[in-house]
């Protein structure tokens, strides 16, 4: 029988961080939050003990030669986790600035092992540790008594049963340095520039003893701190899905002729791309979906990314809103990322407990993504459905599509393999008139109507209408009149 | 001489409990050094000797708008605070001048730590000097 050693992981209190770690933070780990200048890796410091620190397991904050302690604390106050009056009881700011000077890095870690013997923390910071190197190698020391500081320090830490952060300017991630080495841990935080936009990104480069979730996450810092976005599909797997039981096998869309076409509405859990040009009434569908969804008691989310906000919306869809039976995301933060904006509609559709979700639309989402994001936008894309699919809502969304009538195109971003059903909406001009004509083009493993049907829209919303069988022509967008009139009854098609 | 609090509150003087009516300027020159060590003791393990060092000259060179003997000779940034010169210039006034001027010197420190940290980390960082003071008797080390 082996008893192995149990790590504890720590909750850090920044919200998805403990996802990226792979499960929390392990206790008395050594590790590292490495950046450039900027990238908030005080305030990750700073977020993390006042979180964490209690009056059993009180932290030590130890300033050395970087930001003047007392201009730390004027910023970190502006943040909601500061907490004054845990200072002097569980937060313990402690500086080495006198000691550091002196260049003596003996000096300094006598003090460190002093203040951590009186005081017994059970987490320790130390920023910023790059100032420590710095005051090494002004005082002439090897950079071997670095090496061995570090090793020293990271002994005793352990031995001493602390959480220990070493905060530390690092430009050059491919640099060895040995404090690497020594550390659990290695949190590197990025800035990443492109164009006119920011973007905040986070890496685990190592983690002992835990699988952490691999490549770079996105965060935001706000006046509630920082906030990192873990991958979409980590965070959709927490979620339950809807209870298809309660509600039926298939989401009706509110245009019962429609409902029809797709064979009896959407399946559940089916995400349903509407594309058509301008004007079409991708929209107004996409409002019916919500609105027979509250007829029936479901409640839904709907993602707006319109670029024009006072622009009046559907006023079908203002009232669900107003009556607390949709929720309205209506970010306007700037540079979000996919995880973000999944991370923001699976927290609506929790909240609500929503069975119905509408992206209106593809093209605003695409705007409204950092740049960074746009070139991967179909990855993202991809990245946004299987997440929304893992939680078992039924989604909608509309892409505006420029008609084309030499070909038929479904989605300008090649999403239509990523769809499980998908209509397409036409326009069509006849006897001098510009109509509209609908059709369903697929629904996955489902029958679905292969009719071409007029439309109309009204104050009711979409009606629709019959089929044009003496026309052909119709995707070319100018049919003729058919000589022989030739009538066949429709087929279903698998 | 009653200090004009300007935001007044919670602030006290801390002279106020440390030293007799009518206290002449040596008894208030002790107490005012003692209280700086306690500052100083109070908030170097935070921001550093140096720290506390930078703001005990900026207290005096504001405070010297009103009290033109509180104007020290500066000589670059000092390693930590030394009250010595304080308490030459304080002796050097009646008693009553020389409580006001020190009164009005920890209401400039205080209304500059609290324009930096926000007034209740201030009072956090402070309160054990600040409790110290309601107390009749004077702190226990009075030599200069």
């Amino acid at each position: 029988m082996t008893t192995k050693a149990t790590i504890n992981r720590l909750a850090t209190g920044v919200p998805g961080l403990d996802e990226v770690l792979g499960g929390g933070l392990p206790e008395f780990s050594f590790n590292l939050i490495a950046g450039q200048p900027g990238c908030g890796k005080t305030t990750l410091a700073h977020q993390i003990m006042f979180a964490l620190a209690t009056t059993q397991r009180p932290a030590i904050y130890f300033t050395v030669l970087g930001e003047p302690p007392l201009k730390m604390l004027r910023y970190q106050q502006q943040f909601d986790y500061f907490e004054a009056e845990a200072i002097n009881r569980s937060v313990r700011f402690v500086s080495l600035s006198d000691d550091a000077m002196s260049g003596d890095l003996d000096r300094v870690l006598k003090r460190i092992v002093e203040e951590v013997t009186a005081h017994n923390p059970g987490l320790v910071f130390v920023d910023s540790f790059r100032s420590v190197a710095f005051a090494s190698e002004n005082g002439g020391s090897p950079r071997t008594s670095l090496q061995l500081f570090v090793q020293q320090l990271g002994m005793l830490m352990t031995s001493w049963q602390a959480t220990t952060f070493l905060v530390g300017e690092y430009f050059n991630e491919t640099d060895a340095n040995p404090v690497f080495t020594v550390a659990d841990g290695l949190i590197w935080l990025r800035q990443s520039v492109q164009r006119n936009s920011m973007v905040r990104k986070m890496e685990i480069m190592k983690m002992r003893g835990q699988s952490t979730l691999p490549g770079l996450h996105t965060f935001r810092i706000d006046n509630a701190g920082i906030r990192v976005f873990a991958p979409a599909q980590v965070v959709a797997a927490g979620s339950a899905a809807p209870d298809a039981a309660a509600h039926g096998a298939r989401a009706l869309l509110g245009v019962p002729a429609l409902d029809d076409m797709l064979g009896g509405g959407l399946p559940r859990g089916y995400s349903l791309l509407v594309a058509g040009p301008s004007g079409s009434g991708k929209s107004i569908l996409a409002a019916s979906f919500l609105a027979e969804g509250a007829r029936r008691g479901e409640t839904g989310v709907v993602a707006a990314f319109e670029q024009h906000p006072n622009r009046s919306r559907n006023p079908v869809l203002v009232d669900l809103i107003a009556r607390g039976q949709v929720g309205l995301i209506d970010s306007r933060e700037p540079d979000l990322s996919i995880d973000e904006i999944v991370l923001l509609i699976l927290t609506e559709v929790r909240r609500l407990k929503a069975s119905r979700v509408v992206l209106d639309s593809l093209s605003g989402f695409e705007l409204a993504l950092a740049p960074t994001f746009r070139t991967d936008f179909r990855e993202s894309l991809l990245g946004l459905v299987t997440a929304l699919a893992r939680a078992g809502v039924s989604v909608l969304m509309t892409s505006e599509l420029e008609d084309r009538y030499t070909d038929l195109r479904f989605s300008p971003y090649g999403a239509a393999f990523l769809t499980d059903a998908i209509i397409v909406q036409r326009y069509i001009e006849v006897d001098s008139r510009l109509l509209r004509v609908m059709a369903v083009v697929k629904v996955r493993a489902s029958a679905h109507s292969n009719e071409l049907r007029l439309y109309s829209i009204g104050d009711e919303g979409i009606r629709m209408g019959q089929m044009l069988p003496e026309q052909e022509g119709l995707l070319g967008g100018r049919p003729t009149r058919k000589l022989p009139p030739a009538s066949s009854a429709p087929t279903d098609v698998a | 001489m009653p200090l004009k609090s300007q935001d007044g509150r919670r602030w006290r003087a801390p002279l106020g409990g440390r030293i007799p009516d009518g206290a002449h300027a040596g008894q208030v020159a002790d107490a005012v050094a003692a209280i700086w060590r306690e500052i100083d003791q109070a908030l170097h393990p935070i921001i550093g000797h140096r720290g506390v060092a930078a703001l005990y000259q900026r207290s005096l060179s504001l405070s010297a708008a009103a009290y033109p003997w509180l104007a020290m000779e500066q000589r670059g940034i000092p390693a930590a605070v030394d009250p010595a010169a304080l308490h030459a210039a304080l002796v050097q006034q009646t008693g009553a001048e020389a409580a006001a001027g020190g009164n009005a010197l920890f209401h400039s420190f205080h209304q500059l730590l609290a324009s930096l940290v926000g007034t209740s980390l201030t009072e956090r960082l402070l309160r054990s000097v600040w409790d110290h003071s309601p107390g009749a008797a004077p702190a226990q080390d009075t030599s200069p």
